[in-house]
């Protein structure tokens, strides 16, 4: 790993670090006091727009996980992320738990499900796969809107959550349980990769007969995966609930799927501070042609009167084969270049 | 019994329609091992530019049919030129997903051009209905079966009997082999885009007979996919039969299980399918098993 001329590591813990120098931990504890303070100052489109962020962000990680580490690559990450609202939608309403307990309740059955969707893993892989994984969108879809205690096409409306009196049923004050929420998984999922499950992740990613042979058990590392992913997709999924207030089949759709593997391509395979840069990189792109589709729409009639949706998905389509054409590896090599050279500054090497 | 032919003639029917679109995808397979999602958007833009033609342009049937082939060969060759070929040597999973990023740019597309509207050309081509057996169907449906036959029969003769066909098997076969006998790979992939948006666009055509130009109809592309993904990846008959197959059960079991659970069989029907097939034979019925090595 680099690291700026002069630091050494005497100690194990020291060198296991992720922040490492006094500068590191000053700008952590900045951003985080700016990051709380925002709700007070910033405006309520920052701040709800920063919620929606936070949840891609978390769907994404559990994308990166099974994807990005273990190389399975899952189109049902929305489907995942309906299961786990609708559970928690269920728990809160229909057996009145807390949400607090419906919350991880929510992760773990998610996870569960999950391993159904990892179940083929171990006889197909590649293509056969992704197109599984779709194939398991549909069905839980189908089930999600043919069953009785989800509501069917009408959906289950939701609670905001309550401690005591206390009512989270703004945007505001949801961002102080979202917030919380993504850096705990944000940091669960940094030190995840780097234990010894994730690194059979990576050797199962990289060759999974290879890996085998070296006595890596497959099925079960690829169905953990599977179920760490879902986990995370469960957890915003029910965080996504309690802020929209609603759970409905037309908030978890296959292009949802699509965004997500999208936007983990954008930010770049294998990464986890690419999660940040490529959901922040597609998410921001679609805000823009939504706030500058209506002028286009003025000056070429010819686009119709409401091009945003249409619009959207061409731009994100266009950035996304770019980057598969020219920059495989995403926004968080070019992240990794610039900060190499920024540290050897002025000197090219 | 008469519910059960009408419903199986109709799966049949609708079948040859998947196993179009599925042929499309197995073709680029064969020879480039690129697993295809954009296929669904060459289908409907096929249909769209079909049309155009009539409708806008006012052309004569055929015609309209020659230019929307003429069009989307055209579009076939540039997604191969722009973005297949900067791929050759990556990674396939890199191509797969470029397809996957051109099947979002299209859909995106088609969404501008349609405004959410849905635009159907039923009226411009002969209507009516054929009796078969005591069952009663739509005649333009009976026809485009009838080009879905023609089609996988045209396709066989081409691969059997020409000199491009019998590339394109080469290429199939290994890239380098076929390149070291002097076959232009390169000129094979450009070709193999351009017959398989071909076939997409005939697919395309006759499927918006049934069901009209609106935006759903390049995800029928998906399920073209999954058909193919169940026949085998590498073969055409096992696109043919699990296409029929699918079409059939389909029907059968909307036919049947709709009454049971309340309506919406038929999505699931092909995905369940799938999911069962890959289970029990994961390269699909008649797809070549691989043996890997490290």
């Amino acid at each position: 790993m680099w690291r700026p001329c002069g630091v050494f590591d005497a100690t194990y813990e020291k060198d296991m670090a992720i922040f490492r120098t006094p500068r590191h931990w000053s700008a952590l504890a900045l951003a985080l006091l700016v990051f709380f303070l925002l709700p007070v100052f910033g405006s309520y489109y920052i701040v709800s727009f920063l919620n929606y962020l936070a949840i891609s962000v978390i769907v994404v990680l559990g994308l990166q996980i099974v994807s990005g580490y273990c190389g399975q690559i899952s189109f049902g990450q929305a489907a995942f992320m309906a299961v786990g609202g609708y559970t928690s939608a269920v728990l809160t309403q229909k057996f009145g738990l807390s949400f607090w307990v419906a919350l991880p309740l929510a992760g773990i059955f998610t996870g569960f499900y999950g391993l159904i969707g990892g179940a083929p893993s171990l006889r197909i892989k590649g293509f056969y796969l992704a197109v599984a994984t779709i194939a398991i969108h549909f069905v839980t879809m189908w089930l999600l809107l043919h069953l009785e205690i989800t509501g069917k096409s009408v959906g289950i409306t939701v609670d905001s959550p309550v401690i005591g009196t206390f009512v989270f049923d703004t945007d505001e004050r949801m961002f102080y349980i979202i917030m919380p929420v993504m850096i705990i998984m944000t940091y669960a999922a940094r030190n995840l990769v780097r234990t010894r499950v994730g690194r059979a992740f990576v050797a199962v990613r990289d060759n999974d007969l290879a890996a085998q042979v070296m006595g890596i058990n497959l099925y079960y590392y690829k169905l953990l995966a599977f179920f760490i992913s879902c986990f995370y997709a469960g957890i915003a999924g029910s965080l996504w609930a309690h802020l929209t207030l609603v759970c409905h089949p037309e908030q978890f759709t296959l292009i949802h799927a699509l965004w997500f593997i999208g936007m983990l391509i954008v930010g770049g395979m294998g990464s986890i501070p690419g999660v940040f840069f490529g959901v922040i990189f597609v998410r921001v792109l679609d805000e823009l042609v939504l706030v500058f589709s209506p002028y286009l729409a003025d000056w070429f009639p010819w686009l119709g009167m409401a091009p945003a949706a249409g619009l959207g998905m061409t731009a994100f389509g266009l950035v996304l084969a770019w980057f598969l054409i020219k920059e495989p590896r995403g926004l968080a090599h070019r992240w990794e270049i610039l900060k190499a050279s920024s540290r050897l500054y002025p000197f090219a090497y | 019994m008469t519910n059960f032919l009408q419903l199986l003639f109709l799966g049949l029917l609708e079948g040859g329609l998947y196993a179009m679109v599925a042929a499309a995808v197995v073709l680029v397979y064969k020879s480039t091992h690129v697993v295809s999602l954009a296929h669904g958007q060459l289908m409907a833009y096929g249909a769209l530019a079909f049309w155009f033609a009539l409708t806008v342009l006012k052309l004569p049937l055929i015609l309209a049919i020659v230019m929307a082939l003429i069009c989307l060969a055209a579009a076939g060759w540039l997604v191969e030129r722009i973005a297949m070929r900067p791929l050759i040597g990556q990674p396939l999973f890199a191509a797969f997903l470029t397809t996957f990023a051109l099947f979002l740019m299209g859909d995106g597309i088609f969404q501008l051009i349609l405004k959410g509207e849905s635009n159907s050309f039923a009226k411009y081509l002969p209507g009516g209905m054929t009796t078969i057996m005591g069952v009663r169907l739509p005649t333009t449906q009976l026809i485009s079966f009838g080009v879905c036959l023609l089609l996988f029969l045209g396709l066989a003769i081409f691969f059997q009997r020409t000199k491009v066909g019998l590339g394109m098997r080469a290429t199939a076969e290994d890239h380098q082999l076929a390149q070291s006998t002097g076959i232009t790979v390169r000129a094979i992939f450009s070709w193999i885009w351009v017959l398989s948006a071909m076939v997409a666009t005939i697919a395309g055509i006759a499927l918006a007979n049934v069901m009209d130009i609106y935006f759903p109809l390049p995800m029928v592309g998906v399920k073209g996919l999954i058909v193919a993904l169940v026949g085998g990846l590498e073969s055409l008959p096992g696109a043919l039969i699990a296409g029929l197959l699918l079409g059939v059960l389909e029907n059968i079991s909307a036919g049947y299980l709709d009454p049971l659970v309340g309506g919406g069989v038929k999505e699931v029907a092909a995905y369940v399918l799938l999911l069962f097939i890959l289970l029990v034979k994961p390269y699909g019925l008649f797809g070549l098993v691989r043996i890997e090595r490290i």
